[in-house]
């Protein structure tokens, strides 16, 4: 694949603080290597801007290599840009032309308020998982891995919805700003093995009480979340959540 | 906006007082129990569609029968006065939490994006009919509206009642006075337009209606899927075939 250099209009969303308005703002960017990630060629930006006295852009990043969840970033108006199954820190320049403007948002949500530039808080989402995403064991040493047999096509059910990343691209594509598929995803990760079972009722209660309490949206079913998921996390766990709900509702014990 | 949930918080925070209904509020005050109400009351409505299909069907068998029809069902009194405050309770849940429930989510997204794309692929309406079910939604309440006055109140503006009357009472040839009604080129086309966004509803509304109940499995999606489509189209087309039935035989 060879190297071919784009010149980029960006149009990047800045906001100097939480109580900040917030404006576009375009900037030229000349020379970018199309073998660059989306986040090298904002760290390029970064130095241009710097060598012009001008701050930064803030953006969130962690490992770059698509599993950590941290970045984010509405580019075009996709979340995470372009790519299905793509991270933004995965998602490479060889994916825009010569001469093209690119968007740059912040993801958009009252839950989750922008605290500079492109970087939102997402501590909602730790709130909810704070909430019911866990199982209760004791400590000490580690128990044994094989204790209690899961089948494999159990485990596999588990691992898909345990492959969210946390990342709010679904709250960020929803047009609700709904966070059904994140909470969906940490509920079913441990509803359906056995370690998650006696605290099933309390956990899908307690964290969809806490997800209401954050100010997101409702679930209308149109699957912009699922299409958006860098990790392709299925609304077959939505359905899963929401018998979850149905079932503790009726049955839990408190 | 804290005093528009303060409103809407009203019923609930009343309905709670009130002994053994505690747990049952604290299921309906969360979103996702709004929309287990959501999808009952939608899907009970989609029961009175069948039934009331069922029973315009009978149009096709002649004068006597669908009026024989009309007089049982009105016969049944009390039983169907009963039905329609029941009727009228679903409609007014299901409109009222698709506003309440709309309301907060345009709240939840706060500002809106410059840009929105989506990675869906292409649909005949853009965004796909769950992108219209409140425009769809007001578009059939409106015709509901229409339809009560032109068929049930039989008061309907530029309607020529006059072949009904030919009995004692209007209520007597239900029969005329549909004909009536379908014929009339103004409701011909408000009619049209309601069962196509009933259709339109009702192709993302029953499917969504399962989902929001639990009902995904990856051996059942495709047929559940197409199944919940044919249902919808099948109830707006058979609608739609007796306003064709009732112009052409004009």
């Amino acid at each position: 694949m060879s190297n071919h250099l784009l010149n980029l209009n960006l149009r990047v969303w800045r906001q100097s603080g939480p109580n900040d308005g917030g404006s576009f703002k375009t900037y030229q960017l000349s020379g970018v290597s199309t073998h660059m990630s989306f986040l090298e060629m904002l760290d390029v930006l970064n130095e241009q801007l710097i060598a012009q006295g001008e701050e930064p852009v803030a953006f969130d990043h962690d490992c770059r290599e698509g599993i950590c969840g941290m970045c984010s970033l509405m580019i075009n108006g996709q979340a995470h840009g372009p790519d299905n199954a793509t991270t933004t820190c995965q998602l490479h320049m060889r994916r825009f032309n010569d001469g093209d403007t690119v968007t740059i948002e912040p993801w958009r949500a009252s839950a989750f308020p922008v605290l500079r530039d492109l970087v939102v808080d997402r501590s909602a989402f730790d709130r909810i998982i704070a909430a019911g995403g866990f199982v209760s064991v004791n400590t000490g040493n580690a128990p044994d891995g094989n204790s209690i047999l899961v089948p494999g096509v159990r485990q596999e059910v588990a691992m898909d919805a345990a492959a969210c990343i946390g990342c709010g691209a679904c709250v960020a594509a929803c047009k609700n700003a709904s966070a059904m598929l994140f909470v969906s995803a940490k509920v079913s990760q441990l509803a359906v093995l056995p370690q998650g079972h006696p605290e099933r009722n309390a956990r899908v209660l307690n964290m969809v009480a806490q997800m209401d309490k954050e100010g997101f949206g409702s679930c209308t079913n149109t699957s912009e979340c699922e299409a958006a998921c860098p990790a392709e996390v299925s609304v077959s766990h939505i359905a899963r959540l929401n018998r979850e709900y149905l079932r503790a509702s009726i049955l839990a014990e408190n | 906006m804290d005093a528009l949930l303060r409103t809407l918080s009203l019923p609930a925070q009343i309905l709670s007082r009130v002994p053994g209904l505690g747990p049952l509020v604290k299921v309906c005050s969360t979103t996702v129990g709004q929309k287990i109400l959501m999808a009952i009351s939608g899907l009970s409505l989609c029961g009175f569609l069948v039934a009331h299909l069922a029973g315009n069907l009978k149009l096709y068998a002649g004068e006597q029968s669908f009026n024989d029809y009309a007089h049982a069902l009105h016969s049944l009194g009390p039983l169907l006065a009963a039905a329609e405050i029941g009727l009228f309770a679903m409609f007014a849940l299901h409109i009222g939490l698709a506003v309440s429930t709309g309301a907060l989510n345009k709240v939840a997204r706060g500002k809106d994006y410059f840009i929105k794309e989506t990675k869906q692929g292409v649909s005949i309406l853009p965004g796909g009919a769950s992108s219209w079910m409140m425009v769809t939604g007001l578009i059939v309440l409106f015709f509901l509206v229409c339809h009560i006055i032109d068929m049930k109140l039989k008061v309907g503006p530029g309607v020529d009642y006059t072949p009904a009357l030919n009995a004692e009472k209007i209520a007597d040839n239900e029969y005329q006075a549909v004909k009536a009604v379908l014929s009339t080129p103004s409701r011909a086309f408000i009619y049209m337009i309601g069962l196509v966004a009933l259709g339109i509803h009702l192709s993302h509304g029953i499917r969504s209606a399962l989902q929001t109940l639990g009902i995904n499995h990856k051996r059942w999606n495709f047929i559940l899927h197409w199944l919940c489509i044919a249902l919808a189209w099948t109830l707006a087309a058979g609608f739609i075939s007796l306003v064709i039935w009732a112009i052409g035989g004009k």
